[in-house]
């Protein structure tokens, strides 16, 4: 036995648990460990579909009209084999949009349509609030129950007190305080309510929990499980478990019926504003819809598997089926166990608030942002909006759920009331057609999804609610027997003479009919607006979100604005703090130029993030609204660019007019090589193409000024361009060369800083674009476009499209200067190889002079046989022989090294030659003449920085005798026939040229007939091998001593292949210069 | 590819692309007339009526093939475009 002090005391302290979970919820979610986010939580969310109408309702039509209560959790149960794919869908949208409810989700996708959400939201209200009615009912009615029942003491003091005749008003106040407390924390709708969540979670617990030990206490306590029942059952009211068990014939359980509920179930599943709530704006990860998919209905399953036995035992119990609504309550009361009793009703209370608290604060989220919103926006003042929309979110809460209560105040135990759930249902599948078009028809439109949920609304209106509300007894009018206007065709339930249907499925069919086809043919009437098409594609494919922000940006802001004041137009809608927290967040992963502003290319993407951002508080319609208004507020549109691109363009990354242009100047730029007729096509290309009315190029030159080198106009321009112009002039340029970025106006009326340059000449020009020809290197010109008329020319395809040809471009001005260089350079070194020939040219000749110096022959002179052999190393040599006759007995001859081998040795040798031919005579001696020579060399060897070293020998024929001198050059060989063997001539000397008065040895020898004397100069001796092996003196002696008997001039030539053959490969190192004499009989001898 | 993760390809794309429609449809007609008709007779068998065997069994039935259908899915990635929708 309870008492009603206990009853009271255990209702207060399960309404306190409630705020300690929500606020438990709340507080692990401020700080990050979230009880509410995984998938045991959402699945039991979602059950806030079953509400106390279903708690204890069901086991009210299970014991009347059987089995067709069933429907009501199959069709939920079969919704949720598509969750994977069609909730999925709808969340991914959903977040990615800032969706706030199912109106704003359907409104949004069809153009953001103010009206349409307007209607949704009305069409919701009318559905929502007799519901919320019938839960403050059901909890009034079972406290009621148990407060009046005759096993429960009520103090005759507090029969008439307060709490107990208004339990329905408490529990209003309650759930309207919750409401606003967990449901209108901040206006930011899009952000989920852990506390509510909870709190909704938590009963769903306490309802299975009860429903389930009420059903096991009625089974297995006061009956033998549930073959006892049916048993019991089956003997004691055979007709009625007949008529319970089976489907059809009677027109309650009907097949049709049976399917119209099904329908009705399976949509409302999705498509109830505090389903969508929790199923979509609470989700937090995609992946709870996984476990869901099949918690969700072994929920379901399990609350209605006792749904049946407690019919039955409180029929068994009672004898009839009369009060079976609340069989929950009483089959426990009426047995005498009150602590069950009491749990039933908590179980009921659960599913009462579960189903007002998120209802409330889903509709109360719509009728702000589609009711209130439209007429707050034309309130003149524009501060601490987000105050006055929060106030109004938490009015519109307590506004709902009082309805609700004074709904229930109102009307009495009515038609209307019982049947409320169904006719909720009804209304709310009118948006079943829509919203499966707007996420899978890309044709639907506004026009379509306005004309079928007003059609299907109001054939809902007609075919349900007014019936609905005569059979309640409000509406005293006979058109339910005769029709509207006395037209039998128009009766409500049996509409256009369609007869034999209950009225749900009449209704159901007659509002399908006109909803889908409205839909269908509006939507394939009329064509959608860009907008419309905008939003289409969003919801059609929002996993494809991704790829279309790399498309380019085809909508701009016709005058800019600053982000400031974008910031400033949150902040009037979500509070200071978030606006920056948001518009923080967006630019982090933008590009902003150093003057804090975002390109203008960037620009609508931030209106968009604005817009979403506001529409997160406030709706999308709305939001768009707001935004529009501030930009035409500022003198600002969004309007489209210029589409220089005149194809349609389809999923192709770059246009047809794109592709083509880059072929034509990549075939332009490959065809011509001069650069000049290159830059002049590609003009001509850009203008016919694009229909620029002046493009130039112009070259920056070495002194850093720009030459224009070719332009492209229209007939239309006038303007006259400089032809040469220093970057200092335009600030455009100035800007252009040191960012490497293309500089351009698409508004020039929009210039903040004007300045009307020769280059830039911003009043004759509607748009203009500066784009760098710009390699990989520094810009070496700037390609200008200009147009007279159009604005909103250049889009970001443009502009890449024209820097890469300006790219091309600046690789042909390369190209061009590099081949110029090239040319210069070739040019350059011919002539310098031109000129290396006509020194070779004259070193031949040198040497052919130097040559013909030399003796032709060597003098025949009876008693002497000499033989010469001169090889220079290079065109000119410093080897030097010669001979004088003298008295045609006496011979001079001498032998000369000059050291080095160029041309100033061989001046030196021939300076040498004249200054010795004029010394020679017959009386000096070789030394005396050797020393004359040095004498007169001294000077010019000095200054030539040379040496000469020399033998000198003379010899008379007549008496044999040598006399010889040297001046520090090699020793000459002689080949003694009487002795056999080589002896080295040496007298002292020093080389000429050293210093000066040098003293010579004079020294003579007598020759015999046979000897042979070699004079040679080092280039014999010192020729080397590879490995740096000399030829020396030792090889030349044997050589000598072998060949003696030959001819002298086979001999020298023989030594002369051999020095050849012994230095190898190598070229000769050092001039050869070999003399040799033999001695032969005197010509005095033999005249003797 | 081996035969494990073939198994496993093999069963996503089954289950996850097009079976799921399959059973939804499967459901939407035993759960209807002209279906329901050939059970909804009042014979009681095991001690149950026959119609709440075969509503409760094929909903029991129903969610497990749920049961099975989201173990097909448990690889998918949460960045999945999910193409078969």
């Amino acid at each position: 036995m309870i008492t009603i002090q206990t009853l009271l005391l255990t209702i207060t302290l399960y309404i306190c648990l409630h705020f300690l979970v929500a606020i438990y919820a709340y507080n692990r979610y401020k700080s990050g460990r979230s009880i509410v986010s995984n998938s045991f939580v959402y699945s039991l969310s979602i059950t806030v579909y079953c509400t106390s109408w279903t708690y204890y309702g069901s086991v009210g039509r299970a014991a009347t009209s059987g089995l067709d209560f069933i429907v009501i959790y199959l069709g939920p149960s079969l919704t949720a084999f598509t969750w994977w794919f069609l909730l999925r869908k709808i969340i991914r949208i959903s977040k990615e949009n800032n969706i706030t409810s199912i109106s704003d989700f359907i409104s949004s996708r069809y153009g953001k349509s103010q009206f349409l959400g307007a209607v949704i939201t009305v069409i919701s209200v009318m559905g929502i609030i007799p519901y919320i009615a019938l839960q403050l009912k059901a909890v009034s009615t079972t406290f009621a129950i148990i407060c009046n029942h005759p096993s429960f003491h009520l103090p005759a003091g507090l029969r008439n007190s307060f709490a107990i005749n208004n339990p329905g008003l408490l529990f209003a106040v309650f759930l309207s305080i919750f409401g606003i407390i967990f449901g209108a924390r901040t206006l930011a709708t899009q952000k989920r309510h852990e506390g509510l969540v909870a709190a909704i979670a938590f009963e769903s617990v306490v309802k299975l929990l009860a429903f389930i030990c009420v059903g096991i206490y009625a089974t297995y306590f006061l009956f033998d499980g549930f073959t006892d029942i049916f048993t019991k059952m089956s003997s004691n009211h055979p007709e009625l478990l007949d008529h319970l068990i089976t489907l059809g014939g009677e027109n309650e359980t009907s097949y049709a019926n049976w399917s119209t509920n099904l329908i009705l179930a399976m949509g409302s599943i999705m498509l109830l504003p505090r389903q969508f709530q929790i199923m979509v704006i609470e989700n937090s990860d995609e992946n709870h819809i996984k476990d869901a998919m099949w918690r969700f209905p072994a929920y379901l399953f399990a609350i209605n598997l006792f749904v049946i036995p407690l019919a039955y035992a409180g029929i068994l119990l009672s004898g009839s089926n009369s009060g079976a609504d609340f069989f929950v309550l009483t089959i426990p009361m009426n047995t005498g166990h009150h602590w069950l009793a009491l749990l039933a009703f908590l179980g009921g209370f659960s599913a009462a608030a579960g189903m007002v608290i998120a209802e409330s604060v889903a509709t109360s989220t719509m009728v702000l942002n589609h009711l209130l919103m439209p007429l707050v926006l034309r309130l003149k003042f524009r501060k601490s909006f987000s105050k006055l929309l929060l106030s109004l979110k938490r009015i519109s809460i307590f506004c709902i759920i009082f309805s609700g209560y004074a709904y229930f105040k109102m009307i009495g135990d009515t038609f209307m009331l019982v049947n409320i759930g169904l006719i909720s249902f009804s209304a709310v599948i009118q948006l079943a057609p829509s919203l499966l078009g707007a996420i899978y028809w890309h044709r639907g439109n506004t026009a379509g999804a306005t004309a079928g949920i007003l059609g299907g609304f109001t054939i809902w209106f007609y075919t349900l609610l007014l019936p609905s509300f005569v059979k309640s007894g409000w509406l005293q009018t006979d058109i339910l027997e005769k029709g509207l206007f006395g037209i039998a065709l128009l009766k409500p339930t049996e509409l256009f003479g369609l007869t034999g249907m209950d009225m749900w499925t009449n209704s159901l069919f007659w509002s399908m009919l006109f909803n889908i086809g409205g839909y269908l043919f509006f939507s394939i009437l009329f064509e959608q607006s860009e907008l419309e098409r905008e939003q289409c594609l969003k919801f059609t494919e929002p996993y494809a979100a991704d790829t279309r922000a790399d498309l380019w940006e085809t909508k701009r802001l016709s005058k800019p604005v600053t982000i400031i004041e974008f910031v400033k137009l949150m902040e009037n809608f979500i509070g200071e703090k978030q606006a920056h927290e948001a518009i923080s967040d967006y630019l982090s992963d933008q590009e902003i130029d150093a003057k804090g502003m975002v390109s203008e290319f960037e620009l609508p993407g931030l209106k968009r993030f604005v817009e979403k951002t506001i529409a997160g508080s406030v709706g999308s319609a709305a939001a768009s609204a707001i935004v529009e208004n501030y930009l035409s507020g500022v003198g600002s549109q969004m309007e489209s660019f210029y589409d220089a691109f005149r194809s349609v363009r389809s999923s192709l990354e770059e246009s047809r007019e794109a592709l083509y242009v880059r072929l034509k100047s990549s075939e332009i730029m490959n065809r011509t090589s001069d650069l000049h007729s290159t830059v002049k096509e590609l003009l001509e290309l850009l203008a016919r193409e694009f229909k620029f009315d002046l493009v130039t190029v112009r070259l920056i030159e070495n002194d850093g000024s720009l030459l224009l080198i070719s332009e492209q106009r229209a007939n239309s321009v006038a303007f006259q361009l400089s032809s040469k112009i220093s970057p200092a002039d335009d600030f455009y340029i100035t800007e252009l060369l040191s960012t490497r970025r293309p500089q351009f106006a698409n508004d020039t009326s929009n210039l903040i800083k004007r300045n009307d340059s020769a280059v830039t000449p911003v009043d004759t020009f509607a748009s203009f674009a500066h784009i760098p020809l710009v390699g990989d290197e520094e810009p070496v010109g700037v390609l200008s476009i200009y147009s007279l008329s159009i604005v909103g020319l250049f889009t970001e395809e443009l502009l890449n499209l024209l820097s890469s040809l300006a790219g091309q471009l600046a690789l042909a001005v390369k190209l061009f200067d590099e081949r110029e260089a090239r040319e210069v350079e070739k040019n350059a070194k011919d002539a310098a190889l031109l000129k290396n020939a006509a020194v070779a040219h004259e070193m031949e000749m040198a040497k052919q002079i130097q040559l013909s110096l030399l003796p032709e022959s060597p003098p025949s002179l009876p008693g002497i046989q000499i033989a010469a052999l001169s090889i220079s190393a290079d065109h000119v040599g410093g080897d030097y022989y010669d001979f004088f006759v003298s008295d045609n007995r006496l011979i001079d001859a001498v032998i000369a090294d000059v050291s080095g081998h160029n041309v100033g040795a061989a001046l030196i040798m021939v300076e040498t030659r004249s200054v010795l031919r004029a010394q020679v005579d017959g009386n000096n001696t070789p030394a005396i003449i050797l020393s004359n020579l040095n004498s007169l060399l001294m000077t010019d060897l000095t200054r030539a920085e040379l040496f000469i070293s020399m033998f000198y020998i003379k010899y008379d024929t007549a008496t044999q005798w040598l006399t010889y001198a040297n001046a520090g050059h090699n020793q000459p060989l002689l080949y003694q026939i009487s002795e056999k063997k080589c002896q080295l001539l040496d007298a002292d000397g020093m080389i000429i040229g050293v210093k000066e008065n040098v003293l010579f040895e004079n020294k003579s020898l007598l020759l015999n007939v046979g000897d042979i004397l070699l004079l040679y100069t080092d280039g014999v001796t010192e020729a080397s091998t590879d490995n740096g092996e000399l030829f020396g003196i030792e090889r030349l002696e044997r050589i000598l001593a072998e060949t003696h008997e030959e001819p002298l001039q086979n001999i020298i030539e023989y030594i002369y292949r051999e020095v050849i053959h012994f230095s190898g490969s190598k070229p000769l190192a050092d001039d050869i210069t070999m003399v040799a004499l033999r001695i032969e009989q005197s010509a005095f001898e033999q005249q003797d | 590819m081996e035969p494990e993760k073939l198994k496993h390809t093999f069963l996503n794309r089954l289950s996850m692309k097009e079976s799921w429609v399959i059973f939804f449809i499967l459901g939407l007609i035993m759960m209807n007339y002209p279906f329901l008709d050939i059970f909804n007779k009042s014979i009681i068998l095991f001690g149950f009526p026959l119609t709440y065997i075969y509503i409760f069994g094929g909903w029991a039935v129903s969610i497990l093939v749920i049961y099975l259908f989201t173990l097909s899915i448990k690889h998918e990635k949460p960045s999945d475009n999910g193409s078969g929708s």
